[in-house]
């Protein structure tokens, strides 16, 4: 049941719709009634991607056709998937293996330079004992794309593995990270922003899974929806039998900020070792009335306060970026976002 | 602390399951299996009228096209629903007038089990002492419910759901399947066929019901399954406080337990539901035989302002599938649910609530605690949801388990749907085992490790102890500590 098999083999009963547990907020067979041609090759110039100034090197899809690509997986690198071709159809796959004590700080981008596209992507990363990984992903769909992100993420002991996941939405959007935690002294952050507004819908699923012990898992997702807006998050932790002195945490904060709007969220722990300390926090409202008022009372106009207490709600997820530069564009990212949408 | 002296002395005493005899009471049954003609036989049976006796088809042939839930994190044995007798009854020649008439095997069996039914027997207690009057539901009949003339006086009518079916029909057409729908799961669709009794309560307009209302439940008869319906309809400005017990012999075959509680709140009522429910749990060392509890919960909270409160303490049982709801319509209604749910052994439990926020201004509370210990797995699952129109919703979710030991396990799957922006969600969850410190701690001052346990458990489910009537409180701590028994070390 994924997108993948339904774009190969054009089924679109391979689609995962409503009535599968992990896809009931994220209908694709409810909305794609047919799929669109494959996206044709591209031959002209490809616009520079938003970490253009900070990578060393690159590797870019377009249209779903590796155009570029470099053999490194050390230092900055960046991860460009662009579709450049209206109402067409596309996927792509992207493998990186990270050597034994290597850092690599990737830079992913997903580039809606279309219209009504549907793409799929998956990746598989592997990270090498004792390497450090941070990926920062930035989303930027059509409002009326579909878009699936699958990363399978492999640790080895001693790893760590830090993700922050930056998007404004599609038509219908997934991104899914899941992690084969070893323990073992491993680290993960996963981290995420969702910033909706219009008919966008986005929808933010981990899995880490805790097979050995002394694992540390940290994640914080926020996310700010409006108008007929959609976000979906799905968080699950799993300690397999065994994997004890397991510590984890999750968080998910949102913001509604209309009365069509809707946020769906299930931060699941399914847990099969005693000696672990787990656990998770959501919560789901609206911006606090009284630092509103306490604003507006000192003269900013209330679409200003908005933004500036939702910059400031979101904030918490950009600075937990290591990455300097990335951590730059990504605020200024957010601003942008915010300044528009509330 | 003399819950601590009570929690000591409860340990001390410890037995496995103490619920666990039988007893040869001369009994009738429907032949085994489900058939329209079974769904017929307990109308029949029942001196039911024609409606009632339609209702029942009906819902048994929708049951027949539905299919079983496979959802929840529990795994058995296909069950085989034509091997199960859907009818028991103890023998009697009439229904009995007065407690003198029923049979006094019947009688001994509540006495050991430590329920009044002997109204004399309570009234002679010191005074002040708690009265509560009960529905003693033994396999498919109720056998005696006391204080009904003293019920009668304040206008609460509290009876069987047969009798209610009798002497009551507007009111039960009127609400029965009106809050859990015939067809509305596997489980409910067939306790609408097949039900054969439970309790009828309404407490009329303004009315606070006198004293606190309980049911208890026996399975008794070997291969029998146990289909109960509650109804209990709060009208406007009342309020009840209703108690559930139940209990069952150790068997080696699993029995089925598949109840409906329903529960209507017109404006301003209030319905406060307790239950502790110490179904037998099976082997603790094979996982052999146990109760399968398929329960569906459900209050309709239709008028404004009402409140409802559900509080269960759930011990016993091989299988628990149960999730008492709040449909909280009303502009102002509020809901709650305080749980604990201890398992030990090879129990399995997926249990929770669902809060559905339809009205303005709604409000829902839950506290769930979850307690594994042995190779039990215990689920949390619940939903909280508020529609475009309940502005102003406000929810407070905590959840936290707690693992005694290395083969078992505990899970949390949470259902957040916000779909307005003027409501506030918070959830919180934690997932820890008994802290060596604190048990260490406990063993230094004396306490042995079986009653170090107790004692920190007995801490970690305060929260949702205090929420029981007082009575009850303590029979659910003793069972709290009794559950766990054997589980370190």
């Amino acid at each position: 049941m994924t997108l993948s098999t339904a774009l190969k083999t054009g089924d679109l009963t391979a689609l995962p719709s409503r009535r599968d547990e992990d896809w009931r907020w994220t209908d694709l067979r409810g909305l794609l009634r047919a799929l669109p041609p494959a996206a044709p090759a591209h031959d002209g110039e490809v616009p520079a991607g938003p970490f253009a100034d900070l990578a060393s090197a690159e590797t870019v899809f377009v249209n779903g056709r590796r155009v570029v690509e470099t053999e490194v997986a050390s230092g900055v690198i960046a991860l460009r998937f662009v579709a450049l071709a209206d109402q067409a159809s596309q996927g792509a796959s992207h493998a990186l293996v990270v050597k034994p004590g290597e850092t690599l700080v990737l830079l992913e981008s997903h580039e809606g330079r279309a219209g009504g596209y549907v793409t799929d992507v998956a990746l598989d990363i592997a990270v090498g004992e004792g390497a450090s990984v941070e990926r920062i992903v930035l989303v930027e769909d059509d409002a009326e794309a579909v878009n699936v992100v699958t990363a399978e993420v492999d640790l080895a002991p001693g790893a760590q593995y830090a993700q922050t996941i930056l998007t404004s939405g599609a038509r219908r959007q997934r991104i899914e990270t899941r992690v084969n935690h070893p323990g073992a002294h491993a680290e993960v952050r996963l981290d995420g922003a969702y910033l909706l507004d219009a008919q966008r819908h986005a929808d933010l699923t981990t899995v880490v899974t805790h097979a050995g012990v002394e694992g540390v898992t940290s994640q914080l997702t926020k996310g700010m929806v409006t108008d007929q807006a959609r976000g979906v998050f799905q968080g699950r932790i799993v300690v397999s039998p065994g994997a004890d002195q397991t510590d984890a945490r999750m968080g998910h904060h949102a913001l509604i900020l209309s009365d069509k709007a809707e946020i769906d969220a299930k931060p699941e722990l399914l847990i099969f070792a005693d000696d672990v300390s787990c656990a998770h926090g959501n919560t789901i409202g609206a911006l606090d009335e009284d630092a509103l008022f306490y604003a507006e009372q000192r003269g900013i106009p209330q679409a200003e306060a908005k933004a500036m207490l939702t910059v400031a709600f979101v904030g918490e997820v950009v600075d937990r970026i290591a990455h300097e530069g990335a951590r730059e564009i990504a605020a200024a990212w957010v601003a942008r976002k915010l300044g528009s949408a509330v | 602390m003399a819950a601590v002296k009570e929690t000591v002395e409860t340990v001390a005493a410890l037995e496995k399951y103490e619920h666990g005899f039988t007893t040869e009471i001369d009994q009738e049954f429907a032949p085994k299996g489900l058939s329209e003609d079974i769904v017929r036989f307990i109308s029949a049976k029942k001196d039911e009228p024609q409606w009632m006796l339609d209702w029942r088809l009906e819902a048994y042939r929708r049951w027949l096209e539905l299919e079983e839930p496979d959802w929840a994190k529990v795994s058995y044995p296909k069950i085989d629903y034509q091997d199960t007798y859907y009818y028991a009854a103890p023998k009697t020649k009439e229904g009995p007038k007065s407690l003198d008439e029923v049979d006094p095997e019947l009688l001994a069996v509540y006495e050991k089990l430590g329920i009044p039914l002997k109204e004399q027997a309570v009234l002679a207690g010191v005074e002040g002492a708690p009265r509560y009057a009960v529905d003693a539901v033994f396999d498919s009949v109720s056998v005696v419910t006391t204080f009904k003339k003293e019920l009668a006086q304040a206008g609460v009518i509290f009876c069987s759901m047969s009798e209610a079916i009798r002497e009551h029909p507007e009111l039960v057409r009127r609400y029965l399947g009106s809050v859990v729908p015939t067809s509305d799961n596997y489980f409910a669709c067939l306790n609408s066929a097949v039900f054969s009794d439970g309790s009828f309560v309404y407490v009329p307009p303004g009315v606070r019901c006198p004293m606190e209302l309980s049911t208890y439940f026996r399975i008794n008869a070997k291969d029998s399954g146990q289909f109960e319906r509650t109804l209990i309809v709060a009208d406007k400005g009342a309020y009840v406080s209703y108690l559930e017990g139940c209990t069952a012999p150790m068997r080696d075959e699993n029995q089925l337990h598949a109840a409906v509680v329903e529960l209507v709140l017109l404006d301003d009522a209030e319905i406060k539901y307790s239950t502790v429910q110490n179904w037998y749990p099976g082997d603790p060392e094979t996982g052999k035989g146990g109760i399968y509890n398929f329960v569906t919960k459900r209050a309709d909270c239709r008028g404004d302002r009402s409140k409802v409160s559900w509080t269960q303490v759930e011990t016993g049982s091989a299988i628990t599938w149960k999730y008492p709801s709040c449909v909280l319509r009303g502009e102002g209604s509020s809901g709650e649910f305080y749980s604990i749910a201890v398992t030990n052994g090879h129990q399995q439990a997926d249990t929770g609530t669902k809060m559905i926020h339809l009205g303005a201004n709604t409000k829902s509370r839950i506290v769930a605690k979850g307690i594994s210990a042995g190779k039990s797995t215990s689920t949390y699952r619940g939903l909280v949801s508020a529609h475009p129109k309940a502005k102003g919703a406000r929810n407070f979710t905590q959840c936290d388990s707690l693992l005694i030991g290395k083969d078992c396990a505990a899970h949390t799957v949470p259902y957040i749907e916000a779909r307005n922006g003027q409501s506030v969600f918070e959830h919180e969850a934690t997932t820890t085992r008994l802290s060596d410190d604190q048990l260490f701690y406990c063993q230094q001052r004396g306490l042995s490790q079986e009653e170090a346990v107790a004692l920190l458990v007995n801490g970690f489910v305060k929260d949702v102890l205090q929420q029981l009537p007082m009575e009850f409180a303590v029979e659910a701590q003793k069972l709290v500590a009794i559950s766990l028994e054997g589980s370190v070390g």
